[in-house]
């Protein structure tokens, strides 16, 4: 086949995708329920505890900080910037350890389950107790989700029912609802066309990138094969995942 | 009445000073051009409309850091190939009896045409995108090269890549 032969059958076969009619309608019927909705969405007050190992717990609070020591104390002042930082789309992994020493072993093989769940995605409960070796163990593994002593660290949101439905979370269903929103629209490959470099959305050399040299990449790989590197920073540790010390 | 049609970077810059007709006028010039794109990139109509939509409204909210320096369209891709190459990260990380589902409840379509989806299916992100850009976008390499941030020697290089793939799929299936 000539290449230009090609790039015909290809114009050819390309095309013809049309949308809904109703699209544009959607796009505006979104623009409203997003400005009626802007004013309401306050991000949560959290009460942070750290041991010298890790962020021990994450609650819905005043916002108050329980850490005994200088090293408790900056894990937990790190973990409260991510977090703020998270909770408003700029950054899409954590880097402070969680001690889940106290965690008894199912409910520890459950979130580190949680937290191989990639940014972005969703898993149902089967999956989760398939992954901590205990199929059968649905109930039990949402059980011990919902007692996922460090939530949104360890991203038990990311969790839904097999039916497509929510299903519950600790710190309620709409912010659950939020989060997962919040993630669909947050990416998590960023390259810079100017450095050529890809980082991790909320790396410090991420946060420079200029509006207009903003690149979204699906993965390294991608972002290698058109020319661009990883991020020394951020660029070899894996997403999503908060260091644990058990 | 003006027959002059305002420039997609006017409509931007309208966009920006908070001018809700000239958002609404940006939707109905680039809705199908954008559809055409996102459908063939994600491969379900859901997911298409979904990164549409998210698109329109990147766009609203970036518009004020529109620099009339880049051409209009050249902006509005960058924004849609963003967005789209996300989606499909997601996507692919899907848990795999999730995507089963949703696959089955496709609407039937032409042999051809699911060839062609397939064939796209099995080429790297990056190469689809290009490909889209160009063959359905019908953007030049340049402004390809400037809306994926990529040399126009590297835009030529992933497109003969993915139509050489893309001839050797589609021929191993007819």
């Amino acid at each position: 086949m000539m290449t230009s032969e090609t790039d015909e059958v290809l114009r050819a076969l390309l095309r013809g995708a049309e949308p809904s009619r109703r699209l544009a309608e959607r796009v505006a019927a979104e623009v409203r329920r997003r400005a009626a909705r802007a004013s309401r969405a306050v991000a949560p007050r959290l009460d942070l505890a750290a041991s010298s190992r890790g962020i021990v717990s994450v609650r819905l609070g005043r916002g108050l900080t329980t850490a005994e020591g200088p090293r408790a104390r900056a894990v937990a002042d790190a973990a409260r910037e991510q977090l703020r930082q998270y909770l408003a789309g700029e950054r899409a992994f954590f880097d402070v350890p969680v001690d889940l020493s106290a965690v008894p072993p199912f409910q520890r093989a459950v979130l580190r389950s949680a937290a191989s769940i990639p940014f972005g995605t969703v898993r149902s409960y089967a999956w989760i107790a398939a992954q901590a070796g205990k199929a059968r163990a649905v109930r039990a593994a949402g059980t011990a989700l919902g007692h996922n002593p460090v939530p949104l660290l360890v991203p038990c949101h990311r969790v839904v029912r097999s039916d497509g439905a929510l299903g519950g979370y600790i710190f309620g269903t709409s912010l659950k609802e939020r989060l997962l929103g919040l993630e669909h629209e947050t990416p998590l490959y960023v390259g810079s066309s100017s450095t050529r470099i890809v980082c991790l959305h909320g790396c410090p050399h991420e946060r420079r990138i200029g509006a207009d040299r903003r690149v979204v990449f699906a993965s390294i790989a991608d972002a290698r094969s058109v020319g661009y590197r990883p991020c020394k920073v951020c660029g070899s540790r894996p997403v999503s995942r908060s260091r644990e010390r058990a | 009445m003006s027959a002059v049609e305002p420039t997609d970077a006017s409509l931007l810059q309208a966009i920006a000073r908070g001018r809700t007709d000239a958002f609404t006028d940006l939707v109905r010039r680039y809705d199908r051009r954008f559809y055409a794109i996102a459908r063939r990139m994600l491969g379900r109509d859901a997911d298409a409309e979904d990164a549409v939509q998210l698109t329109f409204l990147h766009v609203l909210e970036r518009a004020g850091a529109y620099d009339p320096a880049w051409k209009g369209s050249t902006w509005l891709y960058r924004v849609l190939t963003n967005v789209c190459i996300d989606a499909w990260r997601r996507r692919r990380l899907d848990e795999p009896v999730a995507a089963t589902r949703a696959a089955a409840v496709h609407a039937p379509r032409t042999a051809e045409r699911i060839d062609v989806e397939r064939a796209l299916a099995r080429l790297p992100a990056e190469a689809r995108i290009i490909l889209l850009c160009c063959y359905v976008g019908g953007l030049s390499y340049g402004e390809i090269a400037r809306v994926r941030g990529i040399s126009v020697n590297t835009v030529k290089t992933q497109l003969g890549r993915a139509k050489r793939q893309m001839r050797h799929h589609l021929e191993e299936r007819s």
